[in-house]
């Protein structure tokens, strides 16, 4: 390994920090911002951030299929919705309900009894490096061991694309 | 792995509690919604950070992240469809006011 090597990687190493960062705090502004917009946009912050984290996990194939269904499809549609539905940024709503105390401790909890775990936990660390997924394997695996349920999956949206045109349509 | 394993997973942990927390403390049903999704990404992060670290070349672990994908957009789909409906004939989409099945 080359010096120019050796300085690249600290520096993806360093931006890690800076993209988890990012993500937590997009998903925080998701489920704290008064204004639904804005709650909108730090989910937005979040899927790119766990688009960036799969980029780092050389799964380069979910990091655009994350950006074009996420940040594509399922965000604008969340954004849509708030639109269509008025008194979003209502600053006498309460953003929360009366079990947020008790929610907090029980997401902390859980959240913090996990980082514990991941980070005390005996994870033996694999001898060899292994080699990322290719993307020839990974369409052969989705087509050969998994096609029933593949085919299954476009039956459910084919289901959930009519089923959400009859449950919206105007009477 | 220029980042070792548990850093993601610790990164999957903080958004799981976030959405949780999200998704039992919101009041209007889109903001529920957004926490299922944070939800559902933080458990994509942990099976793709495992695949990479442990699993086989085939990419089960990829594969099983691609059909939650298909699954939450099918999922954010009916939740909206659903959400509108119940604006369009109550005026509101607070998860406290709507309790038409309440005796």
């Amino acid at each position: 390994m080359s010096v120019t090597d050796g300085v690249l990687e600290k520096a993806a190493q360093a931006a890690f920090y800076v993209v988890a960062l990012a993500t937590l705090l997009g998903a925080w502004w998701a489920v704290s911002a008064r204004n639904l917009f804005r709650a909108a946009l730090g989910l937005a912050l979040a899927l790119f951030g766990v688009a960036a984290l799969y980029l780092y996990l050389e799964a380069e194939f979910l990091a655009v299929v994350q950006l074009l269904i996420y940040v594509g499809a399922i965000l604008t549609l969340i954004l849509f919705g708030v639109m269509l539905t008025a008194r979003i940024a209502d600053p006498s709503q309460p953003r929360w309900n009366r079990q947020a105390g008790a929610a907090l401790g029980l997401a902390a909890g859980i959240g913090l009894g996990l980082g514990w775990l991941y980070l005390n936990g005996a994870w033996a660390a694999p001898g060899t490096a292994q080699p990322p997924v290719a993307l020839a394997a990974l369409g052969k695996t989705l087509v050969s061991g998994y096609l029933l349920p593949f085919e299954l999956l476009s039956l459910l949206l084919l289901g959930a694309l009519v089923g959400a045109l009859v449950i919206a349509k105007r009477e | 792995m220029i980042v070792p394993l548990p850093y993601f997973l610790v990164v999957g942990a903080g958004l799981f509690a976030m959405g949780l927390f999200g998704a039992l403390t919101r009041r209007n049903a889109i903001g529920i919604l957004m926490g299922i999704e944070l939800i559902l990404n933080a458990a994509n992060l942990n099976l793709v950070a495992f695949n990479r670290a442990w699993g086989t070349p085939e990419g089960t672990g990829q594969v099983m992240a691609l059909f939650v994908i298909g699954i939450a957009a099918a999922a954010a789909v009916v939740g909206l469809a659903l959400i509108l409906a119940i604006f369009r004939h109550r005026q509101t989409i607070s998860a406290d006011e709507i309790r038409l099945l309440k005796g």
